[in-house]
C-alpha cells in the first residue's frame, strides 16, 4: 500500500468529519426552539412553576453559554472546541459536561449492540451462507422465510412483543433497566452483578437479534447465489476440492465483502440502531440519552454524540478500507499492479 | 489429543452453552418482586393521618418488625423496608445524578433530591396546614404592617457534617437569591428584602422593601413544587460559581435521607444520625430507603407497579390508571378505585391566546370560543362522569373554596359553563366575522388559526375533543403537540395554548397576579412562564395591587377577589377547561396508608417538595 494513498484517505476522512459535524451543527438550529427556555419549559410543564424574572434568567444562561453570540461565531466557537477535544456542558443538566454524560452512557451501548450486531453478523452471515449453498439441508434453506418476516419487523416492535409475553405475562425476565434497582448501589465487577445485567440485557438482545438477522442471512445468501455461478467455484468443484474448503475459501471468502463493508457501518450506527430499543427497556445508553437530548435540544450533547458517531463511522470504513486487500486478494492500492 | 470437532457437535455444544447462560442468567438472584399473593384489597380503615409534627415522646420508639419479604440476595435493605417509585430520567437513564446542588441548573428535587434538603416549613394544602420544620413558628410571624418577617429556628438542627444548622444559613440562603439572578427566587428576593439580619444564632429578620404577607408562604415554605431549601453557608460560600457546583453524592446536607445516585437508579437511604431524630423531632419512618428508578415509557412504568416491581409511578393517562387498577387489585388511588381515580393538582388548565393580537384581542371572539366549549361533555366523555371540567383558573382546594364558592352564582350570572353555539355565532357576527362554505368563521377572508399548542404527553385525551368542539364552534382546530408548542406560547403565535397555571393554593392572589400588565410582554417579544395572554387593564391591575397589600384571610380579600374574577370573565382572558388531575398508581403491596380522599393529609405526589411528610405518613404492610 502506497503512503500516499494512506495520506489521501485519512485527508479524506478530516474532509467527511468537518461537512458531517457542520451540517450538525446547523440542523437543530434551524428549529425555533430555544433550549435554555425548553430547560423552564420542563420545569414549568412538570412542576407547574415559572420564575417571575424567567426571561432575564434566561438571557443570563444564553450569555453564560454564548448562545446570545451570532450564528457564525458560534459556529467558529464550536468547531474549535471539537478541535481541542472539548465537547462542552449539557445545557438541560448543567454542570455536568458532555463528555461525563457520554462517557457514561457509551460503555452500555457498546456492549449492548456492540455484542448483538458481532453476533448478528456472525449468524446472519453463516445462515445466509448456508442458505445460498446449495448442498445445504433443506430445513437450513427453509429458514429464509421466517427470517424475511423478522426483518420486516422493526426491533420496537419485536421489544413490545417480548416485553409483554416474557416480561409481563410470564414474568421470566425483567422489564427495563440494566440491572436490578435496590440489588446493587453502583454497576460493579462480580459475577452476581454480571449475571443480573446478562439477565436484563436479555429481552433488548433478542429484539435486537431477531430484527437484524434477516438482513445480514439475506444480504449473504444473495451475495452467494451469484458467487455460485462464478468460474473459479465450479473451477474448484472439478478439481475435485473438499465441499468444506470450497464454501470457505470460494464460496464465503468471495461473497463477503459486502458483509464486512455493511458491519463497518452497522458499527457506526450502533447509536442511531440502538435508540428505539434502549428506550424500550430503559437501557442506560447513548441511544436513550441522544433521543432526550434531541427531544430538549440540547445542542452541544446532540454535537458530542452526533460527532463521536461520525468519527466512529469515519474510521470504521477507513479501517474496512485498509483492510480489503486482505480479505479480497484482487483489491489492490497499488497503482502499478 | 485430537480436539477436533465436527459441525455437528460445535452446534450442539454451542446450543448447550448458550441454554446454560440464558438459564444461569434467568437463575440469577431473584428480583424483589415476589409479592405476597394478591388479594382483594378492602381499602385499609382510614385513620385520618395526621400530618407529621414534632413528637413531644422521650424517645422514638423503635418500629415492631413486619414479616420480611423476601430480600434480594445482596441488598442491604429488604423490599418491605425499601419505598420504589418509577419516575424521572428520559429513556431509562437519569442524566443528573449527582447533581444534588439545589442551586445546580439542572438540579431537579421531583427525582428524591426533596428528602436532602429541608425548608422553614411545609404547607399541605390538603389538610390546608402550616408544618413547622426548621423554624419553630407554627406559621410565618410577621409585623403589623407585613414589612417584617421574625423568624425562630429550632433548636438542635445539625448539616451532615455535624455542624450546627444556624440564623447565618437562613441569612446566607435569603442573600445568594437576591444577589444571584440565575436562581430562582431572586425576581421575588430582589423585589422584597431590603435586608436580613441575624441578631442571634436562632432568630432571623427579613425586612420588606414593602408590605408582603406572602413571602413565607411562597418563598419559605415547601408545598407542590415550590419554596427554598435552606443551604450551608461554610459549604456553598465556598463555591465559585454557584450554579455550576454539582454538590455530589457526599454534599453536606440537612435531610432526613442520603444518596447514591447511579444513571440507573438514585438510592436514598434513612440517617441514623439526622437531627430531627437526634432530637426526637420525628420518629423513624418504616421507610429505610427510597429507590428511584428512572422512566423509560408509561406503559412499561404501569406494568411495572402492576407487577410490584414499583411500588408507585408518574400519574397516568386515564386508560393507563383505569387498566391498572382493574389488573392488581392491590393498587388504588386517591379516589380508591372510583373515578377520577385521583386528585386535583395545582394546575387547572385553560385555552390561553394572546390577547394583544387578532382576533382574539376581541373580548367577543374570546368569548364565542368558550361558548363552543361543552364542559359537561368533557367531563362525560374525557372524565367518565366526574366533575372535572371547570369555569375557573384555581383548583379546588379547601382554603380556596370559600373564595371560588362566593364567586359561582356570578359565573352562572355571566354563563360562563354556558355552552350555547347561538351565542357563539351571535358574539362572532357582533364582532363582524361571517362563515366561509365550510363552516368557518372568517373576516376579511381570513379565517381564525385556532390549532391548540399542547403536549402530547399530557393533553392526549382532552385536546382532540376541544378540537372537534372547536371545529363545530366554526373556529379552524387543529392540535399541534410539535416541539415547538411552548415555543409559540411564549412567542404569542396565532393560535391557543392549552396551559396551566400553577399558582394561587391558599389564596386568590398568585392565580390574579398572571394576568398583571406588568407581565404584558409587547408583541415580538416573548412572554415565558405563565403569561401568555399579555393582558393588559389598569383597573385591573388597581385591584391585584390591593389583593397583594392584603393578607391572606383578611375578609377584604374577598370582595377584591369578587371584582377580580368579574373582569377575568367578562373579558374572558384566557378560556378555562379544566381542574388538572393527578391520577398516580398507589400499589398497597408493599406500603399503605397513601393519602386518599379519606385521609387527605397530603397530595400523593412524592415528586413534589413535601415528599419527606410522605415518607413520615406511608406504613409497611404486613406482609
Amino acid at each position: 500500500m502506497k503512503l500516499g494513498y494512506l495520506v489521501r484517505r485519512i485527508v479524506f476522512l478530516f474532509f467527511v468529519i468537518w461537512t458531517a459535524a457542520t451540517v450538525l451543527f446547523f440542523i437543530p438550529r434551524m428549529s425555533r426552539v430555544n433550549p435554555i427556555r425548553e430547560r423552564f419549559n420542563e420545569l414549568a410543564r412538570g412542576t407547574g412553576y415559572s420564575p417571575k424574572d424567567l426571561e432575564q434568567i434566561i438571557a443570563s444562561y444564553e450569555l453564560k453559554f454564548g448562545l446570545n453570540k451570532p450564528l457564525g461565531e458560534q459556529y467558529l466557537d464550536y468547531l474549535s472546541s471539537v478541535l481541542r477535544g472539548d465537547l462542552g456542558v449539557s445545557l438541560m443538566r448543567y454542570p455536568r459536561t458532555v463528555a461525563e454524560l457520554i462517557g457514561q452512557a457509551l460503555p452500555w451501548t457498546v456492549a449492548l449492540l456492540g455484542f448483538t450486531t458481532v453476533l448478528t453478523f456472525l449468524l446472519g452471515t453463516l445462515l445466509g451462507a448456508l442458505a445460498g449453498w446449495p448442498k445445504s439441508p433443506s430445513w437450513v434453506k427453509s429458514t429464509v422465510t421466517p427470517l424475511m418476516v423478522l426483518a420486516a419487523i422493526p426491533a420496537y416492535t419485536l421489544g413490545l412483543l417480548l416485553i409483554y409475553f416474557i416480561a409481563f405475562r410470564a414474568r421470566l425476565l425483567p422489564m427495563a433497566g440494566a440491572y436490578t434497582t435496590g440489588l446493587f448501589k453502583a454497576p460493579e465487577f462480580s459475577i452476581p452483578f454480571i449475571l443480573d445485567l446478562a439477565k436484563h440485557a436479555i429481552l433488548p438482545a433478542f429484539s435486537l437479534i431477531l430484527a437484524s438477522l434477516g438482513f445480514w442471512a439475506l444480504g449473504m445468501r444473495g451475495m452467494g447465489v451469484t458467487v455460485q455461478g462464478e468460474d473459479y467455484v465450479n473451477f474448484a468443484e472439478h478439481k475435485g476440492l473438499k465441499q468444506k474448503r470450497i464454501f470457505y475459501a470460494y464460496y464465503v471468502r468471495n461473497a463477503i465483502l459486502p458483509q464486512v463493508t455493511s458491519l463497518a457501518l452497522a458499527f457506526g450506527a450502533i447509536v442511531s440502531a440502538g435508540i428505539l430499543v434502549e428506550n424500550l427497556y430503559g437501557f442506560p445508553g447513548i441511544g436513550s440519552l441522544l433521543n432526550a437530548a434531541i427531544l430538549a435540544n440540547d445542542y452541544f450533547v446532540i454535537y458530542g454524540i452526533g460527532f463521536i458517531t461520525i468519527f466512529a463511522v469515519g474510521v470504521s470504513m477507513l479501517v474496512v478500507d485498509l483492510l480489503y486487500p486482505l480479505l479480497d486478494p484482487r483489491i489492490r492500492y497499488d497503482r502499478k499492479s | 489429543m485430537k480436539a477436533k470437532l465436527t459441525r455437528r457437535q460445535m452446534i450442539q455444544l454451542s446450543a448447550m452453552a448458550g441454554t446454560g447462560a440464558v438459564l444461569a442468567a434467568c437463575g440469577a438472584p431473584a428480583a424483589p418482586t415476589a409479592a405476597p399473593a394478591a388479594e382483594a384489597t378492602t381499602a385499609p380503615a382510614a385513620e385520618p393521618t395526621a400530618v407529621p409534627e414534632a413528637t413531644t415522646a422521650p424517645a422514638a420508639e423503635p418500629t415492631a418488625a413486619p414479616t420480611e419479604a423476601p430480600a434480594a440476595a445482596g441488598a442491604e435493605v429488604p423490599r418491605n423496608r425499601s419505598l420504589v417509585l418509577n419516575h424521572g430520567g428520559a429513556g431509562g437513564q437519569y442524566t443528573n445524578q449527582n447533581i444534588t446542588n439545589p442551586y445546580g441548573t439542572g438540579y431537579t428535587h421531583q427525582e428524591g433530591n426533596a428528602l436532602m434538603w429541608e425548608p422553614l416549613w411545609y404547607y399541605s394544602v390538603f389538610a390546608d396546614k402550616w408544618v413547622p420544620w426548621m423554624s419553630i413558628d407554627p406559621e410565618p410571624q410577621y409585623n403589623a404592617a407585613y414589612t417584617e418577617l421574625t423568624i425562630k429556628l429550632r433548636p438542635g438542627m445539625e448539616w451532615s457534617d455535624g455542624k450546627p444548622i444556624t440564623s447565618k444559613d437562613v441569612k446566607y440562603t435569603l442573600d445568594t437569591q437576591k444577589s444571584n439572578e440565575k436562581l430562582l427566587y431572586h425576581a421575588q428576593s430582589k423585589e422584597f428584602i431590603k435586608d436580613v439580619t441575624a441578631p442571634d444564632d436562632m432568630t432571623v429578620v427579613v425586612t420588606f422593601n414593602s408590605p408582603n404577607p406572602r413571602f413565607g408562604f411562597e418563598v419559605l415554605s415547601y408545598k407542590f413544587d415550590t419554596g427554598l431549601e435552606i443551604v450551608p453557608e461554610h459549604i456553598f460560600s465556598q463555591q465559585a460559581d454557584i450554579v455550576a457546583w454539582q454538590g455530589g453524592d457526599d454534599i453536606v446536607h440537612s435531610g432526613m435521607f442520603s444518596t447514591t445516585q447511579t444513571a440507573q437508579q438514585k438510592i436514598y437511604d434513612i440517617r441514623e444520625d439526622w437531627w430531627g431524630f437526634k432530637t426526637d423531632f420525628q420518629k423513624k419512618p418504616d421507610i429505610q430507603r427510597v429507590i428511584m428508578v428512572p422512566l423509560s415509557d408509561m406503559t412499561t412504568a404501569a406494568q411495572r407497579v402492576v407487577n410490584n416491581e414499583c411500588d408507585a409511578c408518574l400519574d397516568l393517562r386515564p386508560a393507563l390508571i383505569r387498566s391498572a387498577v382493574q389488573q392488581n387489585p392491590k393498587i388504588t388511588t386517591h379516589t380508591g378505585k372510583d373515578e377520577p381515580l385521583g386528585y386535583i393538582d395545582w394546575w387547572p388548565n385553560s385555552l390561553w391566546m394572546n390577547t394583544q393580537l387578532e382576533p382574539y384581542s376581541s373580548p367577543d371572539v374570546r368569548w364565542a370560543i368558550n361558548y363552543s366549549i361543552d364542559r359537561d361533555t368533557l367531563d362525560s366523555v374525557v372524565f367518565l362522569g366526574a366533575k372535572i371540567a371547570s369555569i375557573f383558573p384555581y383548583p379546588e382546594y379547601p382554603a380556596l373554596r370559600k373564595y371560588l364558592d362566593e364567586a359561582r352564582p356570578l359565573g352562572d350570572e355571566l354563563g360562563v359553563r354556558t355552552f350555547d353555539l347561538a351565542k357563539n355565532e351571535e358574539k362572532m357576527t357582533g364582532a363582524g366575522f361571517t362563515k366561509d362554505a365550510d363552516g368557518f368563521w372568517v373576516k376579511d377572508g381570513n379565517r381564525i388559526n385556532a390549532t391548540i399548542n399542547g403536549f402530547e404527553s399530557i393533553h392526549a385525551d382532552i385536546v382532540p375533543v376541544l378540537v372537534e368542539m372547536l371545529r363545530k364552534g366554526g373556529f379552524e382546530a387543529a392540535i399541534n403537540f410539535g416541539n415547538d408548542a411552548y415555543q409559540n406560547m411564549a412567542d404569542g403565535k396565532p393560535g391557543l395554548y392549552m396551559f396551566g397555571h400553577g399558582a394561587s393554593v391558599v389564596d386568590p392572589y398568585a392565580t390574579m397576579e398572571l394576568y398583571d400588565s406588568q407581565f404584558s410582554a409587547p408583541n415580538g417579544t416573548t412572554a415565558g412562564g405563565n403569561h401568555f395572554s399579555r393582558y393588559k387593564n389598569p383597573d385591573f391591575d388597581k385591584i391585584v395591587a390591593e389583593m397583594r397589600a392584603t393578607p391572606p384571610g383578611d375578609p377584604k380579600l374577598v370582595d377584591q377577589f369578587m371584582k377580580a374574577i368579574e373582569i377575568y370573565w367578562k373579558d374572558m382572558i384566557d378560556v378555562p377547561i379544566i381542574q388538572w388531575l393527578h391520577r398516580i398508581p398507589y400499589n398497597q403491596t408493599y406500603w399503605t396508608n397513601w393519602p386518599t380522599a379519606d385521609n387527605p393529609y397530603l397530595n400523593g405526589a412524592y415528586w413534589h417538595n413535601t415528599f419527606p411528610l410522605l415518607v413520615l405518613g406511608l406504613k409497611a404492610a404486613e406482609a
